[in-house]
């Protein structure tokens, strides 16, 4: 409200107007009072002395004649104060005058002036006497006796005008303290009423304030800094936008622990890592969100010597995640000093794939060294002396050839493999038909398939688009993919194949009524060396690379294969073939 | 006036400190039930030996506890919330400390059991290892938390490890009935369900803490099913 000043400005206006004319009034009323007073005071005595002309006789007989020209009271008086002419007639009955002030000071220094109110006329009275002198005697005084009423009326007339004034710069000091207060409040009302836009976070835009003075100054200055505010907060968010798309556009979990241990900050990363699993883990320190002992650990082993903590942590239970955390405090940031970031990075494939490899080194030996134990076997016995029996000797060496074989069978398949991962085998795609491949995969497995009495069937539709394949692969995967079908198929069961366009692939699918794989198997089959059944694999023949070569192939095929397994039942393998774009020649 | 504040402010660390040592208590007792869990049904005896190496780490850190919370009961005479938080972590150090001791039991036995051919697959062993460890798991956070709740869903969880160590219990005296060389066996197998049961037992004792600390009211020898959750409502007059 605007109130306040108005009344502050008024106020100040009505004082100093109060006091102006207060002392315009005091001292020019004053100053007209005197100068009246002393016009009349010469004037009587003017009159006075004339009339002192006269002897007292004719004074005494003109005495109202004399009245009438001075407009004054005429008083004679002998030398003892008797009262001897008197015009007002009221005061006539009065006793001795002798002792008047204006009386006695005429009598003593010839001529004697005084102020009074008198009771008879109800005025101030103004009296002037002189003494009536014959030769060096005073033989009496004349007095001359006016009443004050035109001085008074003046006064007033002067005071009604003071007040007349007064009463307009009342009004017109009311108008300007208005007018003042609307012109300073104004502007500064629009202040407030900005500021508090700006306080609210609103975007204020510009003050509008059209004024040269001061309040002009301070309006340029507020937008001024509005803008330059406006600016860094365009700056300070753009900043933090950046940093806020590196930190939750980060693959690796960060966390953010404060001062007090507790988590501050997660990131997008890290959420997408653990999931709901542990509910809301802000603001709660990391044993209370994850309760995980290893990650403790390296936060125990920062905080105790103070140096980066790089861990290897595993969290959850089934499935697994294993995590490469390093611990490091929050540096060259202000206000964060003392705070500590923890980085995850999922490393769950590359342990995986570390298992994989190291298990395969394993495996490669197993495999390698079982066929070389049994060569070995023979060969020292025959050594002993048992080549120079013939029959044990010719019965020896089918074994051997065996194990050589297989030995040969299993590098072959490294090599393949091998060649596959490395890049350095020869694709030579080409548009082929599935039927003849088939036709040649099924003869060769047909002599297999007899031995256990298997039935083997083919269905492929004449119709079926041809394939983008190379030619000996597709019938090694065939091979294959129908061998291990026979293979784990017990004896008179059955092997189909067939095939079937889907979309642009075209699916071949070998079922078999054969032993199955166990559901939670299935996702390692295609793992080199991986059997369900160690012993009985190998009893077969195998080398354990047979799938894993398979799986290679169809993705150098940019084809896949997919298996479904029923426990005793039997398994489908089914093999996804691009259809070949090119034109049939 | 500064010196006060900084005291109360090292004191307010102290409690802290003391609740993230419940917790890692907890978890390593959690961490020795998961292990132990595995050497039987892994059939990894050295797994269950460390184990039993790991059990001088809980009693360690149990002692450590008590010394701290005693220091900090006869130091800065906690009153209300935080005396009842203290003497309730006093009470609850040792529960955590009981079910490391029966970890260790739980490991000898499987030790034992490891060297002689499996008696059965192992089916309701692992759900009960499973409940108690939640059950310590949830008792911890409903501590930490003051979720009064939380501890009373805890405590009637008791209930489902009483049945399986009961149905065990049954079934295993069908196997010895039947063949007298199983006895061994499944005395054994008895004695670690029956190690799991108290473990359930002691961590039910925890979430009975957590209550009486939040609540005041004293659950200790409650049938768990008798206690309605709304007795999560009263809070203390005091607060």
């Amino acid at each position: 409200m605007h109130g306040k000043l108005f009344f502050k400005i008024f106020g100040t206006y009505l004082v100093i107007a109060v006091m102006a004319i207060g002392i315009i009034g005091l001292l020019a009323g004053n100053q007209i009072r005197e100068k009246l007073e002393r016009q009349i005071e010469a004037e009587l005595f003017a009159y006075a002395r004339i009339v002192d002309l006269y002897s007292l006789k004719e004074i005494e007989q003109r005495a109202d004649q004399i009245a009438k020209i001075t407009r004054a009271r005429v008083t004679v008086i002998d030398r003892d104060g008797k009262v001897i002419a008197e015009t007002d007639q009221e005061a006539l009955s009065l006793g001795s005058h002798f002792d008047r002030p204006e009386i006695q000071e005429a009598r003593v220094r010839g001529r004697g002036t005084a102020t009074r109110y008198s009771q008879t006329v109800g005025e101030e009275m103004k009296y002037v006497a002189l003494p009536i002198r014959k030769g060096d005697q005073i033989i009496g005084y004349i007095r001359l006796a006016r009443p004050l009423v035109e001085v008074r009326k003046s006064i007033e007339e002067f005071t009604a005008i003071l007040l007349r004034s007064f009463l307009v710069i009342l009004i017109s000091s009311v108008l300007m303290a208005f007018f003042f207060s609307r012109r300073i409040t104004g502007p500064i009302r629009a202040m407030e009423q900005f500021t508090k836009r700006l306080r609210r976070g609103e975007a204020p835009g510009t003050l509008l304030i059209r004024s040269s003075d001061e309040i002009g100054v301070l309006a340029e200055n507020i937008n001024y800094i509005v803008e330059e505010l406006s600016h860094r907060i365009g700056d300070l968010q753009e900043e933090k936008a950046k940093v806020e798309a590196a930190f939750s556009s980060a693959t690796d979990g960060i966390i953010l622990l404060g001062v007090d241990g507790k988590i501050e900050i997660v990131n997008q990363g890290m959420r997408n890592m653990i999931g709901e699993r542990f509910g809301n883990i802000l603001d709660k320190t990391p044993l209370e969100a994850f309760r995980n002992l290893e990650l403790q650990k390296a936060l125990d082993q920062y905080r105790t010597t103070g140096q980066p903590v790089f861990h290897e942590i595993t969290f959850g239970e089934e499935p697994q995640t294993v995590f490469d955390v390093a611990v490091t405090p929050v540096r060259g940031v202000e206000g964060s000093e003392g705070k500590t970031m923890l980085v995850l990075h999922d490393v769950t494939r590359l342990k995986k794939l570390e298992r994989v490899r190291v298990d395969f080194v394993a495996n490669v030996t197993h495999e390698i060294k079982t066929p070389l134990t049994a060569i070995l076997g023979f060969v020292e016995t025959l050594q002993e002396g048992a080549i120079e029996d013939k029959a044990t000797a010719r019965r020896f060496l089918t074994p051997i050839t065996r194990h050589a074989e297989r030995l040969n069978r299993l590098v072959e398949d490294l090599l393949t493999i091998s060649n596959i991962e490395l890049g350095e085998m020869r694709f030579y795609f080409e548009s082929v038909a599935l039927s003849g491949a088939v036709e040649g995969a099924m003869n060769i497995i047909q002599l297999k398939a007899r031995e256990k009495n298997i039935r083997l069937s083919q269905q492929v539709p004449e119709e079926l688009p041809r394939i983008r394949a190379d030619r000996d692969r597709l019938s090694q995967i065939l091979l294959n993919v129908l061998d291990n079908a026979v293979k784990f198929t017990p004896e008179s069961g059955s092997v189909t194949l067939t095939a079937e366009p889907a979309g642009d692939e075209v699916v071949v699918r070998i079922a078999d009524t054969g032993i199955g794989v166990p559901r939670d198997e299935i996702s390692r089959l295609g793992e080199r060396f991986y059997r369900v059944d160690k012993t009985r694999s190998r009893e077969l023949g195998g080398t354990g690379l047979g799938l894993s070569i398979v799986k290679h192939l169809m993705l150098a095929h940019r084809g896949r294969i997919e298996i479904e397994s029923q426990l005793g039942r039997g398994t489908t393998v089914s093999l996804f073939f691009p259809v070949s774009t090119e034109p049939v020649s | 006036m500064e010196e006060v504040k900084r005291t109360s402010q090292h004191y307010e660390m102290e409690l802290q400190s003391i609740k993230q040592s419940l917790l890692y208590l907890g978890a390593l007792t959690e961490h020795a039930i998961e292990n132990v869990l595995i050497s039987l049904l892994e059939r990894k005896s050295d797994l269950a030996r460390t184990v039993i190496d790991g059990d001088a780490e809980i009693d360690k850190l149990d002692t450590e506890i008590e010394d701290r919370c005693i220091r900090l009961l006869a130091l800065r005479q906690p009153i209300a919330r935080d005396l009842r938080f203290i003497t309730t972590g006093i009470k609850i150090n040792g529960h955590l400390e009981r079910i490391g001791d029966m970890a260790v039991n739980i490991a000898e036995k499987v030790i034992a059991l490891n060297e002689e051919p499996q008696l059965k697959p192992y089916i309701d062993l692992p759900r009960m290892a499973d409940i108690a460890r939640e059950m310590i798991r949830g008792s911890i956070d409903a501590l930490v938390r003051e979720d009064c709740q939380l501890a009373n869903r805890i405590r009637r969880m008791d209930t489902a490890i009483d049945t399986l160590n009961e149905q065990i219990f049954r079934e295993l005296l069908t196997f010895m009935l039947e063949d007298g060389r199983t006895i061994h066996r499944a005395l054994l197998i008895m004695q670690v369900s029956k190690n799991l049961e108290r473990i359930a037992d002691h961590a039910k004792g925890i979430a009975d803490m957590v209550v009486y600390m939040v609540t005041g009211i004293n659950v200790r020898h409650q049938w768990p099913g008798d206690t309605p959750d709304e007795i999560c409502d009263t809070q203390r007059a005091e607060e």
